[in-house]
């Protein structure tokens, strides 16, 4: 009985390389939602993936900067703490 | 961090002979693995250095790294003087090569690329087989991961063999 790369992704065989892959720490579920994608689909959720990242690093800047910035002038917001 | 799109159909879009390689590639065959540059391998052909220079010229090619205010000449003289180009561009960062690991130049490169239809171009990849061989070649440990995840997806793929 022929199995789909799916099947094979979800219940990988002992021995097999997907299953490495699953030992290593891949997440295949990550794979498999992939895999249903067509290429151009695969790269736009690339795209987006970058771009969420690229937000997330500057707002973590932009915080980290107005922090600096509090603690050069002092004006901190009641309550908070810088650990 | 690159528009992969723009960059894809910016090279197609001035017949550059190119390969897809890196990350990008990995992304193309299913690959969850989130990268910020694109790797391209690139023909050292007189005429696909002009097509580089000029489809990239528009979008002020730097090297990364390096000072700004350092002279940087982008034209297909400078692209004949060097192997690996690392770029910083308005569309983001963009790697040239003009080498592989393990596989050899543009020529061995493209014998080991599988086409794909994107964006309207019809675009070299290098295939799950090459970028298992670079990745074994390069021998570096953050390659490890996306080695495996290659090797699970070479598995799944293989379709004529009985399972059970």
């Amino acid at each position: 009985m022929k199995r789909t790369a799916e099947e094979k992704l979800l219940n990988p065989e002992p021995g097999s390389k997907i299953a490495a892959a699953k030992e290593f720490g891949i997440d295949l579920t990550l794979l498999v939602e992939n895999f249903r994608l067509t290429p151009e689909q695969r790269l736009e959720k690339l795209q987006q993936a970058m771009n969420s990242f690229e937000e997330l690093r500057t707002e973590l800047e932009n915080h980290h900067l107005k922090k600096n910035d509090r603690r050069k002038t002092g004006d901190y917001a009641d309550g908070e703490s810088f650990g | 961090m690159i528009d992969v799109k723009r960059a894809i159909t910016l090279m197609a879009s001035h017949s550059v002979d190119f390969v897809v390689i890196g990350g990008v590639a990995l992304s193309l065959y299913s690959s969850a693995y989130v990268t910020y540059d694109i790797d391209f391998c690139f023909s050292r052909h007189r005429d696909n250095l002009r097509r580089i220079s000029e489809a990239l010229a528009p979008f002020n090619p730097r090297l990364r790294g390096f000072p700004k205010d350092l002279p940087f000449i982008w034209d297909e003289g400078s692209l004949s003087h060097g192997s690996v180009f690392t770029l910083e561009t308005y569309i983001g960062e963009i790697d040239l090569l003009t080498e592989v690991t393990g596989l050899g130049v543009y020529a061995d490169v493209l014998n080991e690329s599988v086409t794909f239809d994107l964006f309207g171009f019809v675009v070299n990849v290098l295939s799950i087989d090459g970028l298992i061989r670079a990745k074994n070649a390069s021998g570096r440990e953050k390659d490890i991961p996306g080695l495996r995840i290659l090797e699970a997806i070479r598995e799944a793929s293989l379709d004529e063999e009985d399972e059970y």
